[in-house]
């Protein structure tokens, strides 16, 4: 089976913030699993790329979701004219040729779907396939990542101890500002000194987490201002619908955070 | 009618006008009401009034408004005479002006009929003062106000007379504060959020009261950790006022930054004191706008100094104030301008507040030497958004004039709030209802607080229990500073949106997922291969091919009862009590059951011998949970002993009152239960398990929290080993007790 799709051909940009990616790959040499935590919009997933693209494996990624099946992971027969054939999973695929599987948002999965990695994550690495009669060795080049956002944990959705257990887990955050500031500058194509504005007005919004928001805007939320200001439109109104109007409802936080950011701006 | 010939003329003269709007026949209706407000003895002013005011509302093209008018014009004279119909004719314009036609118009004749009905000589002055009082524009502020100036007066006629003629100073101030003013209440939650976006310090907002109205807008003052704001910004209204608002607090906020330790006062005079004041002012401005710049265009329209006019101090200070602002602003007296240059030369320190100290005493002492004249008891500081800058001084041992301002605030502060409760509810007394017991039982109360029922008591020694032994009342809840534990959970913050994720998790509920049905809304596909498979196969297929969920439905209700024992006064190492910590955690819990919907009570106990056990109820079943709420938990105070088991009695029976399928009682409590006239402690474990056991009888679960490791094993005995939970440091019992609602609420 060609996993030449999965590859990825030109080096995406990322920018390292502390040692990930050291530690990535002494968890990739010896194969185990990695947790990458952190808020939305921090560079998980561009991360996984760039890691994919460094360690020239391919990546299969999964968006998890609420009605994920246990079927969808693994694979599942499908009626075809022929007959009924097997299709293999986009996990049975990474475990069976060797490639990277990202498991993406994996909170969103009900804990009884996650919980067929199991024995892909300890030291047996195998998978087996009850409907197919089969139990499937790991591929040498098989590693499991996920990544989960600590923001939704909650008693109700959370991952299951058992299966916190078996990562190795990699912590993301916003970058320091010198770093966001290129990100962005690389990124959206602004110049310097807007992109140093965009990262105060991230500051501001972050200080109100815990106060009125439940988080502060992100990295792509900045990506995606400095993009609108690209292409055309005023700093002012970018910023508002890239930041101020997806983050928030509540109007006294609204007005209270265009204030604020009205004060970065020069 | 004696007066008929000279007012035949200029009946003629308003008819013939009206005849170039209306048709005949609507002006037959009017000469209708003209005749009926003749009949009524309006006299001839009255008339005349009437005409004007139909001439000059003729425009519209409406006859159904003359009519209208006509008819409570009439209706006012017959109840309040032909003077009071008169003058109400004439305002009859202004109303018109500020509220237009319609409704609106409509419900102020409804207003003045009133008025005339109840108050026959207030009619003329409210009319004479119509322009000022309707000034507002809206129809239920001019409602508001009249039926506060009935209530403030009570009878009294010459006190409304007062009011109406707006020489109540409450008249005043409810004018004032319903023009299209914020007050600082309303731009509260916005400037607070404000405040921690810049500078992540979560900022402690105060008002003072609208002041005198003939003194000048006191200014913003800073008091320790506190910004004292005005209540209303005089003059200023809707987004001015606003800005006015931000610009005062970020200013004031930034002091609280950027300053550093209270100046001494020393032997500083009061000019040099305010100029002191300025350069600091102008010190940390610079510093919060190199790292905000936009703030510069917060603070710029309040800096309206010209270089002219009299050569008085505070003219002189807002002028060098401005200068030290604005590099572009051109002033050439020579005070302003060595100002300018000592602040310029020293700005590579100006981020010590000690060339603050240097160049105020030395401008001040020229100021002085110029014998410019400066009356320090009218003085105040200009921009109007700046604060009054005593918030930055020590004054040591002197009982300073300062020091007075700063207390009379927070008296204020309290009698504004009794007062705002008074006038601005429509029913000002229930605010004194709210302290008296809701049960009123025909036992005469004393003075220990009203009884509300006797439970049994179980005796240990001889295993009988005794009836009517114990006497629960209710006692009234102190009212304590709600604010207090607003800061608290506002510190907590991180405990806050950890249990508001929890929440809204529960609130959105996962739904459980039924695979294999005989219907629902999807198909199964695992279980529709299955079927394709058995049918190619030849088997028969099992025809439960569809997926559904179900939600679950919550329906709980939940008592906390919260032991407010003399032990609960003990201090922890933070250095906060154990009630502190109980208060917390309560206010966090009951922020998140409010949100979730569920029904709740809180009820706090004590004892003191089996004839008085102190019941106080900081929110009942049937409240919402609110200030007020907050208030009776922030009062209540520690002392006395803990006779669980009466009080679980008590609890179960208000809990048993609900009609939730599920009923939660969690007891907050510190020690094992004792009181003052039982010797042996166990006889009051006892007691409570047998309470505990009957409340699980009667479907109450009762689950007991213990702070500390004192109360455990009494506790485990009482609600059993599975219902207890102990908390060691007490500091988690905020996280722990809202962790352990949500897990019990979900089973």
């Amino acid at each position: 089976m060609d996993l030449a799709p999965y590859r990825i051909g030109t080096e995406p940009y990322y920018q390292p913030v502390g040692d990930e990616i050291a530690t990535f790959e002494a968890a990739y040499t010896e194969r185990l699993p990695v947790m990458l935590k952190g808020p939305t919009g921090c560079g998980k997933t561009r991360f996984i790329e760039y890691m994919a693209w460094r360690l020239s494996k391919p990546l299969i990624t999964v968006a998890a979701h609420e009605d994920m099946t246990a079927a969808d992971l693994a694979g599942r027969y499908l009626l075809e004219p022929a007959g009924t054939v097997w299709h293999d999973g986009p996990l049975t695929l990474a475990v069976r040729y060797g490639a990277i599987c990202y498991l993406d948002e994996i909170v969103e999965a009900r804990q009884d779907t996650t919980v067929v990695i199991h024995p892909l994550t300890d030291a047996r690495r195998i998978l087996p396939l009850e409907k197919h009669n089969e139990i499937v060795p790991a591929h040498p080049d098989f590693q499991l990542t996920i990544s989960y956002n600590p923001g939704y944990q909650s008693a109700v959705k959370d991952l299951k101890e058992s299966t916190k257990q078996r990562f190795v887990a990699i912590d993301f955050g916003y970058p320091p500002p010198a770093t966001e500031a290129a990100i962005i500058v690389c990124e959206s194509g602004t110049d310097d000194d807007l992109a140093g504005i965009l990262v105060a007005i991230a500051q501001c919004s972050r200080n109100l987490q815990g106060h009125g928001l439940d988080e502060g805007a992100s990295t792509r939320m900045l990506i995606h201002a400095g993009r609108m200001v690209r292409a055309g439109l005023p700093l002012e109104a970018a910023v508002r619908t890239s930041i101020v109007l997806p983050i928030t409802d509540d109007l006294d936080i609204r007005a209270a955070l265009s204030d604020a950011i009205r004060a970065c701006l020069p | 009618m004696r007066q008929r010939e000279t007012l035949r003329p200029i009946f003629r003269t308003a008819w013939d006008d009206l005849s170039h709007y209306f048709d005949p026949a609507e002006l037959e209706a009017w000469a209708g009401a003209v005749l009926e407000l003749a009949h009524v003895n309006a006299g001839p002013a009255c008339l005349i009034a009437y005409w004007d005011a139909s001439k000059s509302n003729a425009a519209r093209k409406e006859i159904a408004p003359l009519l209208v008018a006509a008819q409570m014009a009439a209706d006012i004279c017959r109840y309040a005479g032909a003077q009071a119909a008169t003058s109400a004719l004439n305002a009859l314009p202004a109303a018109v002006r500020s509220l237009g036609g319609g409704a609106a118009l409509a419900r102020w004749w409804q207003v003045m009929n009133v008025l005339a009905r109840r108050a026959p000589e207030s009619v003329l002055p409210v009319a004479i003062h119509m322009s000022e009082i309707i000034a507002p524009g809206r129809i239920d502020a001019f409602e508001n106000f009249v039926a506060a100036g009935l209530r403030a007066a009570s009878g009294d006629k010459a006190r409304r007379v007062a009011f109406f003629m707006l020489q109540d100073e409450l008249a005043r101030r409810l004018i004032a504060r319903d023009l299209d003013s914020v007050s600082f209440l309303e731009a509260e939650t916005e400037l607070k959020a404000f405040l921690i976006a810049l500078w992540g310090r979560l900022p402690l907002l105060r008002s003072f009261s609208a002041d005198n109205s003939q003194q000048a807008q006191r200014r913003t003052a800073i008091a320790g950790p506190l910004i004292r704001m005005p209540e209303v910004f005089r003059g200023v209204q809707g987004d001015a006022a606003r800005a006015l608002f931000r610009a005062a607090a970020a200013h004031a906020q930034a002091h609280l930054v950027l300053s550093a330790d209270l100046f001494p006062v020393g032997t500083l005079k009061p000019l040099q004191i305010a100029l002191v004041n300025l350069i600091e002012d102008a010190r940390i401005e610079t510093l919060a706008m190199r790292q905000f710049p936009g703030l510069r265009r917060l603070w710029a329209p309040y800096h309206i100094a010209v270089p002219s006019g009299v050569i008085a101090a505070p003219t002189l200070l807002a002028r060098l104030a401005r200068a030290l602002f604005d590099p572009a602003y051109a002033d050439e007296a020579g005070f302003v301008a060595k100002g300018r240059a000592m602040f310029e030369a020293a700005q590579p320190r100006i981020a010590d507040p000690a060339i603050s100290r240097e160049i105020g005493m030395l401008l001040g002492n020229d100021l002085g030497q110029m014998r410019v004249q400066f009356n320090v008891k009218t003085y105040v500081v200009e921009p109007v958004y700046r604060d009054d800058g005593l918030g930055l001084w020590d004054f040591g041992q002197d009982a300073p004039p300062s020091g007075d301002v700063v207390e009379l605030p927070i008296q204020a502060v309290r009698m504004e709030r009794r007062e705002d409760g008074s006038t601005d509810d429509a029913d000002s007394e229930s605010n004194e209802q709210d302290a008296s017991p809701r049960r009123a039982r025909p036992v005469a109360p004393d003075h220990r607080g009203v009884v509300i029922a006797r439970y049994p008591e179980w005796d240990r020694a001889h295993a009988i229990e005794r009836p009517e032994w114990t006497l629960v009342r209710e006692v009234a809840a102190s009212i304590g500073d709600d604010r207090k534990i607003e800061e608290a959970l506002g510190r907590a913050d991180a405990l806050r949106s950890h249990i508001g994720r929890l929440v809204r998790s529960v609130k959105i509920g996962r739904t459980i997922r039924l695979n294999r049905q005989h219907e629902g809304h999807d198909l199964d596909i695992d279980a529709v291969l299955d079927a394709g498979i058995a049918l190619r196969v030849g088997h028969a297929p099992d025809p439960r091919v569809f997926r559904s969920a179900k939600s679950l439905h919550r329906d709980l209700a939940a008592l906390l009862l919260i032991d407010v024992s003399e032990s609960t006064s003990d201090r922890l190492p933070s250095g906060a009590t154990i009630l502190d910590v109980e208060r917390l955690a309560v206010a966090v819990l009951a922020e998140a059951m409010e949100r979730l919907g569920d029904p709740f009570s809180l009820l706090a106990f004590a004892s003191d011998g089996r004839e008085d056990i102190k019941m106080t109820t900081v929110k009942s079943f049937a409240e919402p949970y609110d200030r007020s709420s907050m208030a009776r938990l922030a009062g209540l105070k520690s002392g006395l002993s803990t006779r669980l088991g009466a009080a679980l009695r008590h609890a179960g029976h208000l809990i048993g009152k609900t009609t939730a399928a599920r009923r939660l009682l969690i007891v907050l409590t510190d020690s094992e239960p004792s009181d003052i006239d039982v010797s042996d402690p166990l006889e009051l474990i006892e007691d409570a398990r047998r309470a505990a056991v009957g409340l699980h009888a009667a479907g109450t679960n009762a689950y007991g929290v213990v702070l500390g490791k004192a109360g455990i094993a009494a506790s485990s005995r009482i609600f059993g080993r599975g219902n207890s939970m102990m908390v060691q440091r007490i500091e988690d019992l905020p996280n722990r007790l809202s962790e352990l609602y949500f897990r019990l609420a979900r089973r």
